[in-house]
C-alpha cells in the first residue's frame, strides 16, 4: 500500500464521519461493546481486589506457617493431646509450637467463635489490636478479650463480666472483660473472644487436649519440608501449611472469577455481533461510494482500512466507556457492600493491567468482528457498484 | 507520438448464467489521438458504457487488446488496474458519485491520497488549485449535499483531474444537470481540452455534447458505425389502434371473470360489500364503454 500514514488519516477521517452520520446506530453498537467491557472490568477488578485482600488477611492472621488440627468438626474438636507439642518441637526447622483451642461457645444466648490460647502468644500469632483495656496476662484464667461487635451486642465494657458456656450444655464460667479488640489482622474479620487455653480446656472439659497446634517456623521457605516431617510423625493428623490454605482460597476465587468472566465474554460476543452488523450495514449503504473509490484508484487495502477504522473507533470508544463504567460499578458495589454491612471490604484497586487489557480486548474484538464485512467491501467490483442504484 | 487510446478488435461478452450470453462489444477497433475531444453516441444498450469501462480499466475485455497511453492494460490484474486508473485515467460519472460525508476539497484529495506521492500539504494545495480551476474556490468546505448539481459535477471534474491523468473519460457528463448548466460544463471541458491538452472521451445521449466535440463516433449493437443510426420509426396509427384494442379486450376479460367470481361468492358476503364491489365494476364497465367508443371514432 502506498503511503500508510496518509491513507490511515484518510481512513480515520472517513470512519469518524461515517459514524457521525449514523449517530444513533453507532451509539447502540458501542453500547453493546460497553456492556461487555463494563462487566469484564468490574468483575476482574473485584476479583483482583478480593484476592489481594484475602491473601493479606490470611497471612496477617496466622503468624504460624503450619497448622496441625484434629480431623473432625472443621478442626474444632479438641482431640490432640497437648504433649504432642513436645514431639513437634523436636522436628528440625520448628521454632515454636503453640497449642490452641478453637471452638464455638454460647454467650448471652448466641454463639460465638472462641479461641483459647496463652495470652502471650495471642499478640504475635493473631496480630490483634485493642480499642480499649489491655490483653490478658499469663495465668489470668478468668479474663477475656472480646471483639468489638460482640461487646456492642452484649452491651459490655471493660471490667464487666460475661458468661461463656459450652454448646453441649453445662453451667459455664464467668469471665471479666479486660480488653476490647479493634480488629484482628488487617481485615475486619471479627473473632468473638480470646480466653486462656486452660480456661477453654476446662469449659470444654478437655483438660490436656487441644484442637490446633500452630507451628512457627525458623524459616518460612522450609514449610513444605516441615509439613512433610510432621505428617510422617502423625499420619492421622490434618496438617496444612499456610501456603496451601492460601492456594485453596485462591483456587476458589479463581473459579468464581472465571465463571463471572465467562459471563462477561458472552456479553462481549453479543457486542461483537453488533459491530459486525453495523459494518455490514455501512458497507451495504456505501456500495456506490466503494465502487467510485475503486474507480478513482482505491485499492483493496485502502477500502479495508477505511472500514476497519470504523470498527476500531467503535471498539476504542466502547473500551474507554466500558473502563470508566466498570470502575464506577466497582465503586458502587463497594458502597453497597459496606452499607449492608458485609463483614469484609472490597478494595477499589485500579489495576493498569486490567484497564489496558480491557482496551486491547475491546479494540481487538471490534476489529475482528469488522474484518469479514470489510473484506466483503474490498470484493465489490466498481463496474457493478456504479451501476447499482 | 503514441496514441492516447488504441483498441484492437475488442470483444466483451457478459455471461448471465445458465448459458445466456450478451455480447456487449462485438469487435471494436478504435484510435484516439492525444489531445482529442471525442464523443461516443448511440442508443441505450449499444455498448457505449462498456467501451468506456474498458478504456478506463474498470473491466477486462473478453478478447482483443487495449493500449492506453502506450500501456497495454489488456491482461492487467486487479491491483495493477487500480494503479493504472489512479495514475492515467480521470473518471466523471453521470451521478457525480462524490463521497457524501466528505467536503468538496476532501473528495478531490481522495485520488491524490490513494496515489500517496504528495505530502499532506501538497495534497491540499493541489486539490485547492483544482477547485479554483473549476470555479469552486469559495465552496471547498461544502459537502456535496450543499452544492448544486452543476457544482457537484465540477467537483467531479476536479477530482478526475487530480492526478493529472492522460485521458479523462466521462459517462453522460450532462445527463443529470439542466440544459444551461450542461452547456456551461461543456464549454468548460472544451476549455480544459484546449489549455491542458488532455484527451477527453465523452459518452452521451445529448447531441449538443456531440456537436461540441472534434469527432463523434456512433455505436450500435456493440459495434462502431460510421453513420448515425436512423431513429426508431414512430409506430403507425394502425399499430397504435390495434394495441389499444388489445388492451380494452384484456380489461373486458378481467371484468367478466371478476363478475363471475363475485356472483359465486354472493351468499357468503355482506350485502353492503357486494353492492360496493358491484358499483365499482359498473363504473369500470362504463369507462371501458367510453374507451371503445373513442377508439371506434378514431379508426
Amino acid at each position: 500500500m502506498a503511503n500508510t500514514a496518509k491513507t490511515f488519516r484518510l481512513a480515520l477521517n472517513m470512519a469518524s464521519k461515517s459514524i457521525g452520520r449514523r449517530k444513533f446506530r453507532a451509539a447502540l453498537t458501542i453500547l453493546g461493546i460497553v456492556i461487555g467491557i463494563t462487566t469484564i472490568v468490574s468483575l476482574m477488578s473485584i476479583g483482583y481486589g478480593m484476592q489481594t485482600e484475602v491473601g493479606s488477611a490470611l497471612s496477617d492472621m496466622l503468624g504460624a506457617g503450619i497448622t496441625i488440627s484434629s480431623g473432625g468438626m472443621g478442626g474444632m474438636s479438641a482431640t490432640i493431646p497437648e504433649y504432642v507439642r513436645d514431639y513437634v518441637l523436636q522436628v528440625p526447622g520448628v521454632k515454636d509450637c503453640v497449642p490452641v483451642i478453637t471452638t464455638i461457645m454460647e454467650v448471652g444466648g448466641s454463639q460465638t467463635m472462641v479461641i483459647g490460647i496463652d495470652p502471650d502468644q495471642a499478640q504475635s500469632l493473631y496480630h490483634v489490636t485493642l480499642s480499649e483495656g489491655r490483653l490478658a496476662r499469663h495465668g489470668e484464667d478468668h479474663s477475656a478479650v472480646i471483639g468489638a461487635s460482640m461487646a456492642e451486642r452484649l452491651g459490655v465494657h471493660v471490667n464487666d463480666t460475661i458468661t461463656l458456656s459450652s454448646t453441649m450444655g453445662g453451667v459455664g464460667n464467668t469471665f471479666t472483660v479486660v480488653g476490647i479488640l479493634r480488629s484482628v489482622g488487617s481485615s475486619g474479620i471479627s473473632i468473638g473472644c480470646f480466653i486462656s487455653l486452660q480456661a477453654a480446656q476446662s469449659l470444654l472439659k478437655k483438660e490436656g487436649y487441644v484442637s490446633t497446634l500452630l507451628v512457627v517456623l525458623n524459616d518460612p521457605s522450609q514449610a513444605t519440608y516441615v509439613e512433610h516431617s510432621i505428617k510422617q510423625l502423625f499420619p492421622e493428623a490434618s496438617v496444612s501449611s499456610q501456603e496451601a490454605i492460601l492456594g485453596q482460597v485462591n483456587n476458589i476465587l479463581n473459579i468464581i472469577t472465571g465463571v463471572l468472566l465467562a459471563l462477561g465474554a458472552i456479553s462481549l460476543a453479543v457486542g461483537a455481533i453488533g459491530v459486525m452488523n453495523t459494518i455490514t450495514m455501512s458497507v451495504y449503504e456505501r456500495t456506490r461510494e466503494i465502487g467510485m473509490m475503486k474507480a478513482v484508484g482505491g485499492e483493496r487495502s485502502h477500502i479495508l482500512l477505511i472500514f476497519l477504522s470504523e470498527a476500531a473507533i467503535i471498539g476504542l470508544i466502547g473500551g474507554c466507556a466500558g473502563n470508566v463504567l466498570g470502575l464506577l460499578m466497582v465503586y458502587v458495589i463497594k458502597l453497597f457492600a459496606s452499607t449492608i454491612g458485609l463483614p469484609f471490604t472490597i478494595p477499589l484497586i485500579i489495576s493498569p493491567t486490567i484497564i489496558a487489557a480491557a482496551m486491547v480486548l475491546s479494540l481487538a474484538i471490534s476489529v475482528i468482528a469488522g474484518l469479514y464485512p470489510s473484506w466483503k467491501a474490498t470484493n465489490i467490483r466498481p463496474v457493478e457498484a456504479l451501476r447499482y442504484e | 507520438m503514441s496514441r492516447a487510446v488504441e483498441l484492437h478488435n475488442v470483444v466483451k461478452v457478459y455471461e448471465l448464467g445458465e448459458g445466456i450470453k450478451v455480447e456487449a462489444l462485438r469487435g471494436v477497433d478504435l484510435n484516439v489521438e492525444k489531445g482529442e475531444l471525442l464523443s461516443i453516441m448511440g442508443p441505450s444498450g449499444s455498448g457505449k458504457s462498456t467501451l468506456l469501462n474498458m478504456i478506463g480499466g474498470l473491466d477486462n475485455p473478453t478478447s482483443g487488446r487495449i493500449i492506453v497511453d502506450g500501456i497495454d492494460i489488456t491482461g492487467m490484474g486487479e491491483g495493477e488496474l487500480a494503479r493504472f486508473r489512479r495514475e492515467s485515467v480521470g473518471f466523471v460519472f453521470q451521478f457525480f458519485n462524490l463521497v457524501p460525508i466528505l467536503t468538496a476539497l476532501e473528495n478531490v484529495e481522495l485520488p491524490i491520497v490513494f496515489e500517496g506521492k504528495l505530502s499532506s500539504r501538497e495534497t491540499r494545495e493541489r486539490a485547492s488549485d483544482l477547485l479554483r480551476l473549476v470555479g469552486l474556490g469559495e465552496r471547498m468546505k461544502h459537502r456535496p449535499s450543499q452544492l448544486s448539481g452543476g457544482e457537484q459535477q465540477r467537483v467531479a471534474i476536479a477530482r478526475a483531474l487530480a492526478n493529472d491523468p492522460s485521458i479523462v473519460i466521462a459517462d453522460e457528463l450532462t445527463g443529470n444537470v439542466d440544459r444551461e448548466t450542461g452547456s456551461k460544463i461543456l464549454r468548460f471541458i472544451q476549455h480544459l481540452n484546449r489549455t491542458l491538452g488532455q484527451t477527453f472521451i465523452l459518452v452521451t445521449h445529448d447531441p449538443t455534447v456531440g456537436q461540441a466535440s472534434q469527432r463523434i463516433l456512433y455505436m450500435l449493437d456493440g459495434r462502431i458505425i460510421s453513420e448515425p443510426p436512423k431513429s426508431v420509426e414512430t409506430p403507425s396509427k394502425q399499430v397504435l389502434i390495434e394495441e389499444r384494442r388489445q388492451l380494452i379486450l384484456a380489461e373486458l376479460g378481467w371484468l367478466r371473470s371478476s363478475l363471475i367470481r363475485l356472483e359465486e361468492s354472493k351468499d357468503s358476503m355482506k350485502t353492503e360489500l357486494y353492492n360496493q364491489l358491484m358499483a365499482g365494476y359498473a363504473s369500470k364497465l362504463e369507462s371501458l364503454k367510453q374507451a371503445i367508443q373513442g377508439s371506434q371514432e378514431a379508426s
